[in-house]
């Protein structure tokens, strides 16, 4: 009971076994604690009701858009470079965050002929310019001047 | 005799002025600012590096302090207080002097705590010498005890998440015997020294946040006071009985940051309660009162000091910071522990110096231009969050001097911190857990080979018995802490419902 058998060639294998009993140990007493709650406060152990994985109100598309466009970052940075990639990431992540149902706005501030006057034209704009210069910079900054390898 | 020239200061300005910035940014933290600028560090050595890493600490904390008095949301974790009472003083036109009240108290936390890590770290280093692989595993054991007696009302759960980390930590090759476990054939190459602490840190802290704000749908909410309109002015006299209270908060704030995974939360809410219970004005706290705010921010910066002593006296990070500069540490070849300062009395200088000066550039990048770094908090997040994202991808990539899979790995526990939140287990005592456990288990297979397997060497050395002592001492407090904390909480809805 008090031993445990060390042999060097299964040694790797002697540790991990114990922390896995552990955490299972203490995933039983997180249930059984929930369970003896439950019973004491008249509550369902599972309350479908009240089971939600996001809040109201959660934005779904920023939240998936930014998961979804890290993937395609990642994929563009092998394909085309750091630099073009992460130009055309920031700018995507700017307007993403920024509120991609504004952009409705952009074709009829155009066809107004003073674009400049409706606030999503010009932060697209400025994500633009933004997004070209800060890339840049961290990549000039990071793989120039510093000499740390970038994609 | 330490190097120290114009780079030296350069980056300390640099580092505070940016950890400022950060800071002051709700949903932008401390831990966040190191993890993300770790990368500049590789074009220079340690000693610069530090200047750049502790000046983010430092100014990092002390930001919080700008949104919670002047929008009263907190910047970081650890300025949870610093609103209750900076907040309502900055309505009634006081918010300059509030916050050049809160920085003064940061400068005198900060260098309180500095002081007890010069005086404590040393001897703590010297008994920790003395320690066999036994000592080193139970240590271990305390630290992942003691998150369990600080995590309240969800004990069970701090320690689940703690040895979860400590399980995803042992994924690769066993250094003993250089046998792979627990990795998929195909990712043999990219999983063979398991995964990367840089990148795993970035997801936990950088990503998980960007991933909260972009649910939360990147709102700005910074309306708030007006700091041209000044009714009453700072002095110096405002801190006129408050020195038992400063040094209280700063010694507050320097113990919670000595406790691994407890963070910087738990100081300023620890030091206000504290504050208000000896105070003889309790029912001036919340409505614009001085010594809520010393309390809170004295504490808060107390941290800085206190969270390097368990890590540079026996390897155990006191909080999410520290636990990134293992990882700045751990990328100059550095081993922190026991035979730090004996080993590198150079480092251990450094160290003291920056954060003397970082804190006191704190105070002077602070103090007087208030009105202008204040403005920070009005920088829109969706301007600011893609460029970190940018900067958490280069973090990443370049933590193995260019790999891709790092930045998958960033994204892997991106997500998985982002799953963490949403089932309420905590990501700091798994971040301590993946940083102790292959300690955790070196130590354990070290002390049991020489004896057969057999698990009484555990119980056999004096050493050994406080330890154990100190370890069922922090389980029987957690019990009784969750008990009590669990009748108040029933007492209390019975009053509401009564």
């Amino acid at each position: 009971m008090f031993r445990v058998t060390y042999r060097p060639s299964t040694s790797h294998w002697l540790f991990p076994p114990i922390i896995l009993g552990i955490l299972a140990l203490l995933l039983a007493v997180m249930i059984v604690q929930r369970a003896i709650e439950c019973r004491r406060t008249g509550r369902p152990f599972i309350n479908r009701e009240k089971m939600r994985v996001f809040e109201p109100g959660c934005d779904k598309l920023k939240l998936f858009g930014s998961v979804a466009l890290f993937v395609l970052y990642i994929y563009a940075m092998e394909a085309v470079g750091f630099l073009t990639a992460s130009i055309a990431a920031v700018f995507l992540y700017s307007v993403l965050f920024f509120g991609v149902e504004r952009l409705k706005e952009i074709p009829a501030a155009i066809a107004s002929g003073r674009p400049w006057s409706n606030g999503a034209f010009r932060s697209v704009c400025v994500s633009l310019l933004l997004s070209v210069l800060f890339s840049t910079s961290v990549w000039y900054l990071f793989a120039r001047v510093f000499k740390i390898t970038l994609p | 005799m330490i190097d120290f020239g114009f780079i030296h200061m350069l980056m300390a300005f640099v580092g505070v002025v940016v950890g400022i910035v950060f800071g002051a940014l709700p949903g932008m933290t401390a831990t966040m600012a190191i993890a993300v600028f770790l990368p500049l560090t590789y074009a220079y050595d340690l000693h610069v590096s530090l200047f750049l890493l502790l000046g983010l600490y430092v100014g990092g904390i002390s930001g919080g302090l700008i949104p919670a008095i002047l929008v009263n949301i907190p910047g970081t974790p650890s300025s949870i207080c610093t609103g209750f009472d900076g907040y309502p003083m900055a309505k009634r036109g006081e918010a300059t002097r509030a916050l050049r009240i809160g920085i003064t108290a940061s400068l005198f936390g900060g260098l309180f705590s500095l002081l007890l890590l010069f005086l404590f770290t040393p001897p703590l280093a010297r008994v920790a010498l003395s320690f066999s692989s036994v000592e080193k595993f139970l240590i271990i054991l305390f630290a992942l005890s003691i998150i369990a007696a600080l995590s309240k009302g969800n004990m069970v759960t701090g320690v689940f998440a703690g040895f979860l980390g400590v399980f995803f930590s042992l994924i690769g090759q066993f250094a003993d015997n250089n046998r792979m476990r627990m990795v998929p054939d195909f990712l043999s190459v990219d999983l063979r020294n398991g995964f990367q602490l840089l990148p795993v840190l970035i997801g936990l802290f950088a990503l998980v946040q960007i991933l909260q704000e972009a649910e939360g749908g990147m709102r700005d909410d910074a309306v708030g006071a007006d700091l041209s309109r000044e009714v009453k002015g700072f002095r110096f006299s405002d801190f006129k009985g408050q020195v038992v209270n400063l040094f209280r908060s700063a010694f507050i704030g320097t113990f919670v940051g000595i406790l691994p995974g407890v963070g910087g939360s738990a100081a300023s809410l620890l030091s206000y309660s504290q504050a208000k219970n000896f105070s003889r004005r309790p029912e001036q706290y919340g409505t614009g009162c001085v010594d809520g705010l010393i309390a809170s921010e004295a504490a808060n910066n107390g941290l800085t000091g206190g969270a390097l002593i368990p890590l540079l006296s026996l390897g155990i990070p006191g909080d999410s910071t520290t636990a990134v500069l293992v990882g700045a540490f751990m990328l100059q070849g550095v081993q922190v522990g026991p035979l730090f300062i004996t080993n590198n009395l150079d480092l251990w200088h450094v160290i003291l110096s920056a954060l003397l000066l970082c804190n006191f550039l704190m105070f002077f990048v602070m103090f007087y231009p208030i009105k202008y770094i204040a403005s920070v908090i009005k920088l829109p997040k969706y301007r600011i969050f893609p460029v970190i994202m940018l900067l958490c991808v280069v973090g990443a990539y370049s933590s193995r001097n260019g790999n891709m899979f790092d930045v998958w790995t960033m994204l892997f526990f991106g997500v998985l911190g982002y799953v963490f939140v949403k089932i309420k287990l905590p990501v700091v005592p798994f971040l301590i857990g993946f940083i102790l456990g292959k300690d955790l288990e070196k130590y354990f297979v070290d002390s049991i080979k020489g004896v057969g397997g057999s698990l009484s060497v555990f119980f056999t050395r004096p050493m050994g018995w406080v330890i154990w002592g100190l370890i069922v001492a922090s389980i029987a407090w957690s019990v009784y802490d969750s008990r009590r904390t669990a009748r108040r909480a029933a007492a209390g809805n019975g009053g509401a419902q009564a």
